[in-house]
């Protein structure tokens, strides 16, 4: 709470907001002891005088009343009915929703259902029932006004209490004999005040200009005393002979609620969490590139090449280093796993390959990724975007939150075609559902136009696959593509993942955390620890022998068959916080080889044995073991 | 859908039910004598009697309230004493009129803020954002009936594009170009304010929605930017969008009073307020109720896009 001037401070248009809010109160306080002409002389030899002539700076009205001198005293009388408004609105809606949430049941429940029936109406419905059963008249205006907005108050307030009132303190108290009234007003009310603070200072503009509006309507403040609104409602006659008579009232209303607004926006946006972390920006088409150093070469022709790619997010000034300089490459029909800890940004590398890193807060700092030699993170968006989904596709963990829930499956696939084919409707609908068939799903006609959400997991994921496979890509990227399945299904899923490939000759990069699946599908693995590669070889070598300490571990981890699964972070201790890397080896935190030669400088990838690379100085096995 | 729609109707009758009470207590708080109101304050006593007994006054309040009700399903609504004119009639006519002008704000608010919102949302932070953003805050801001003032004086009086005020012109053809010309000026002040309200839900409801895992699907599939924006994150905005439609509908209906008085519009609001100054109970009671009923309906044609919208909504 500290804080929270502060932010307010640096959001300058509601710093703005508060000095002209300022301002205009302490105008309307001092009004009285300005030297300003009587508001309600009338005077009619000197009517519609203009804007700055003599003895009246904005003008006289109608009357030959002096404008100046009305607006002040208006907006006096517009500031204090508008607060007033506000205030008996908060605190009678208050004690209703609180006592509503407080008691719960049927009177909850009486309370509550009428509260929905009087938000049922349109507000000014309601406010002009009132107005017409009271007459005219400023004080009746204000009572419409507060009325109609208690409901509102009352709903918040009564959910917040609701909140409250199953928390443990209220319990103890009621335990210790306390009255509800004493509970209520010392242990439930306190807890409810800031929100109610924050209610009254985002409608408080609203009632302003609502009191102005009935004023202006002839219900509210009656001659000669005169609010904005009534003032502006008087002007109209007059609006087009003579305009600064409306335009003076009116864009003092204008000003009044723009302040406010400004400062409110001002104080949500300074208490809101998610704006702070960056949670509400968008994602933009690709991943941003800011590389400073020089582009690595493409080594030999390769299917896809990573070379020193470096993805990092930040966000406001820390910079967190996902991704820190992977080399990988795939060849066709071969199967590469990745595999490592969550947040060892396997899927950062992965995603950074089509700029699907969202951005902010991604950036990718540095490295190439080269696609049968074509440097793929300078490519302008239409290039990757004629890639993506045609040549490299994706597979996505979680298949109900990559599927639009509101497309049918059938359309999903069919827009994956015509992305990049010029098939018609029905053609690329037939297509569709040979797409399901060839993924083993039953009948695929109907399922065609099923809802993501009317089928299983182990479906839906299918489903994700056979749009993977839509425009017979020649890479597909699978991010632990069976972790949200159960046992069996997975078992399905990767045989059938890996009958494609043999059958199409696809290149498959696969991520995931778990060894098990790479035994059963990869040709060759490669450990990714803090945002680097560890150890990289053929899959047989490494599940055999293990030649980084980190990856020993983790397969100690992986359980026996049938023994359920074991979490990765069975592990000792946690990875390195990847905003703050340590100078040597990553691992040394965790590792029980590690020496001081381990902290002392960057380790390299090098050679192990006749086909595999590792990152460690002291490996677990000799290259000859490595070699067999 | 069929059976959604009447579970959703036979849901707002209690909602209705409750309207007539709450208005009916309203209008039995009118402090002194609605006999004495009407006649003036120099009726003799014994015409005040008799119009007590015509008017149903002598009865106790429950007994009133219920002869109220089942005269108005019968579609009695009482006679205005100020126009002498049956209730039901003047406020179908007025209604019309409000229709019309509410009716055309709400789709331009409706096309316009959600527009704006998605373009501010896909260019977050860029110059049309913050253009949005000010436009927005400076829409919510103004009063309409000032706008509708401004309007007046810029579009009818200096530039003379519009008719200043009116539904139709004095002389001349009521077609459909004259209504268009009457209806400008006043449909786009009422658009205003709602509009701004909207642009900014819809933004934070697109931004919300841009980070979903099935948009960098839509990504990850090849599918273009302008679809992405405009087809998978707008549709999945829309099931949050539609109901603040159906909140700004109503703001759009209570603005409408102040936009009909401004452009001399004969809409129901505009009624209610000569009947509210005539102290016309029967009118105002009347006016609200038909108002309020509508509104109710209308909430559930909302409800039921909302279930088109999106089929994870058991209908
Ligand atoms: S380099 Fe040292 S600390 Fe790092 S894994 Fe190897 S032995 Fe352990």
């Amino acid at each position: 709470m500290m804080a929270f001037p502060k932010l307010l401070a640096r959001n300058r248009l509601a710093l703005g907001g508060l000095i002209v809010m300022g301002l205009v109160v302490v105008l309307a306080l001092i009004t009285p002891l300005l030297p300003l002409a009587d508001p309600d002389v009338t005077n009619t030899a000197n009517r519609f005088k203009r804007p700055f002539s003599e003895g009246a700076l904005l003008g006289t009205d109608h009357l030959g009343r002096d404008l100046l001198s009305r607006l002040l005293w208006g907006t006096r009388l517009s500031l204090a009915v508008g607060f007033t408004a506000a205030i008996a609105a908060a605190t009678l809606g208050a004690a209703i929703g609180i006592i509503a949430g407080y008691y719960g049941g049927r009177i909850d429940n009486i309370i509550m259902r009428g509260v929905d029936m009087l938000m049922a109406f349109p507000y000014i419905l309601l406010a002009l029932a009132i107005v017409a059963a009271l007459g005219p008249g400023l004080m009746n205006a204000l009572i419409a006004v507060a009325a109609v907005n208690i409901p509102f108050f009352a709903r918040n307030i009564r959910g917040i209490t609701v909140g409250i009132a199953h928390k443990e303190f209220i319990d103890a108290a009621r335990l210790s004999g306390m009255t509800d009234a004493r509970i209520i007003l010392t242990e439930v009310l306190p807890n409810v005040v800031p929100v109610i603070v924050i209610a009254i200072s985002t409608t408080i503009g609203w009632m302003i200009l609502e009191t102005a509006g009935l004023s202006f309507l002839g219900l509210g403040s009656q001659p000669p005393q005169a609010d904005l609104g009534s003032m502006l409602g008087e002007a109209r006659s007059a609006l087009i002979t003579n305009p600064h008579t409306s335009v003076v009232p009116g864009a003092m209303i204008l000003i009044i609620v723009m302040a406010i607004n400004l400062l409110g926006d001002g104080v949500r946006d300074a208490l809101d969490p998610r704006l702070k972390s960056g949670a509400l920006s968008r994602p933009m088409p690709t991943t941003m590139v800011k590389r400073t150093m020089p582009v690595p070469e493409a080594k030999a022709e390769t299917l896809l090449a990573l070379r020193g790619l470096k993805t990092q997010f930040q966000v406001k000034d820390r910079v967190y280093k996902a991704v820190g300089g992977v080399d990988l490459q795939v060849n066709p029909g071969e199967c590469l796993g990745l595999i490592g800890e969550s947040g060892s940004g396997k899927s950062v590398a992965a995603l950074s390959i089509m700029g699907l890193v969202a951005s902010p807060p991604g950036v990718i700092t540095g490295g190439a990724v080269y696609y049968r030699g074509e440097d793929l993170i300078d490519a302008p968006y239409e290039k990757l975007r004629s890639l993506r989904g045609n040549r490299i596709a994706y597979i996505f963990q979680d298949p109900l939150a990559t599927l639009h829930p509101l497309y049918t499956v059938g359309d999903q696939l069919i827009e994956a075609v015509r992305a990049h084919h010029p098939f018609n409707k029905t053609e690329a609908r037939a297509h569709a559902i040979d797409l399901l068939k060839s993924v083993r799903i039953p009948n695929a006609e109907q399922r065609v136009d099923s809802y993501p959400h009317e089928m299983s997991g182990g479906m839906r994921q299918r489903v994700g696959i056979a749009m993977a496979l839509a425009n017979d890509p020649e890479i597909i990227i699978a991010d632990e593509p069976t972790t949200a399945l159960d046992v069996t299904v997975q078992a399905q899923i990767l045989s059938l993942l890996d009958d494609l490939r043999r059958e199409r000759g696809l290149a498959i990069i696969f991520i995931t955390h778990d060894f098990g699946v790479v035994a059963q599908v990869c040709d060759r693995v490669a450990v990714m620890y803090a945002g680097r590669i560890v150890e990289e070889g053929p899959t047989r070598t490494i599940l055999n022998a293990p030649a980084h300490p980190y990856t020993a571990r983790l397969m100690a981890c992986v359980p026996e068959l049938g023994q359920g699964r074991r979490e990765l972070a069975a592990i000792q201790g946690l990875p390195p916080v990847v905003d703050k890397m340590p100078k040597g080896c990553a691992f040394a935190e965790r590792c029980n080889k590690a020496s001081d030669a381990c902290r002392q400088a960057n380790i390299e990838l090098v050679r192990h044995g006749a086909n595999s690379l590792v990152r460690c100085i002291s490996p677990e096995t000799s290259a000859l073991e490595a070699s067999e | 859908m069929a059976g959604y729609i009447l579970k959703r109707l036979i849901s707002a009758l209690p909602v209705l039910f409750g309207i007539s009470i709450i208005v009916f207590v309203i209008m039995a708080m009118i402090p002194g004598d609605p006999a004495t109101a009407i006649l003036g304050s120099y009726a003799t006593p014994e015409n005040v009697e008799k119009l007590k007994r015509d008017l149903g006054l002598d009865k106790p309040m429950m007994q009133r309230y219920f002869i109220w009700l089942g005269n108005m399903l019968q579609g009695d609504f009482g006679r205005s004493f100020s126009l002498n004119r049956s209730v039901l009639d003047e406020v179908l006519d007025r209604f019309g009129a409000t229709l019309i002008l509410a009716g055309t704000s709400f789709v331009l608010c409706s096309i316009l803020g959600i527009a704006a919102g998605v373009v501010s949302a896909a260019r977050q932070y860029g110059l049309a954002d913050r253009a949005i953003t000010f436009a927005v805050l400076l829409g919510i801001s103004i009063p309409s009936f000032f706008l509708g003032m401004m309007m007046i004086l810029i579009f009818a009086v200096k530039l003379r594009w519009f008719p200043v005020s009116g539904m139709w012109p004095i002389y001349g053809a009521r077609d459909l170009y004259a209504l268009i010309s009457h209806l400008t000026l006043p449909a786009l002040s009422l658009a205003v304010v709602a509009t701004g309200v909207i642009a900014r839900l819809s933004r934070s409801a697109m931004l919300e929605v841009l980070r979903q895992d099935f948009i960098r699907t839509a990504r990850a599939k090849g599918v273009h930017e302008r679809s992405v924006i405009w087809r998978h994150a707008l549709r999945a905005a829309m099931v949050s969008i539609i109901p603040v439609l159906g909140v700004q509908a109503g703001f759009v209906l209570s603005g409408a009073v102040y936009i009909e008085m401004v452009f001399q519009w004969p809409g129901v609001g505009r009624m209610l307020v000569d009947a509210i100054l005539k102290r016309d109970i029967l009118l105002v009671q009347g006016g609200v109720v038909f108002v309020a009923a509508c509104y109710v309906i209308f909430n559930i044609t909302v409800d039921v896009a909302q279930s088109l919208l999106d089929p994870r909504i058991k209908t």
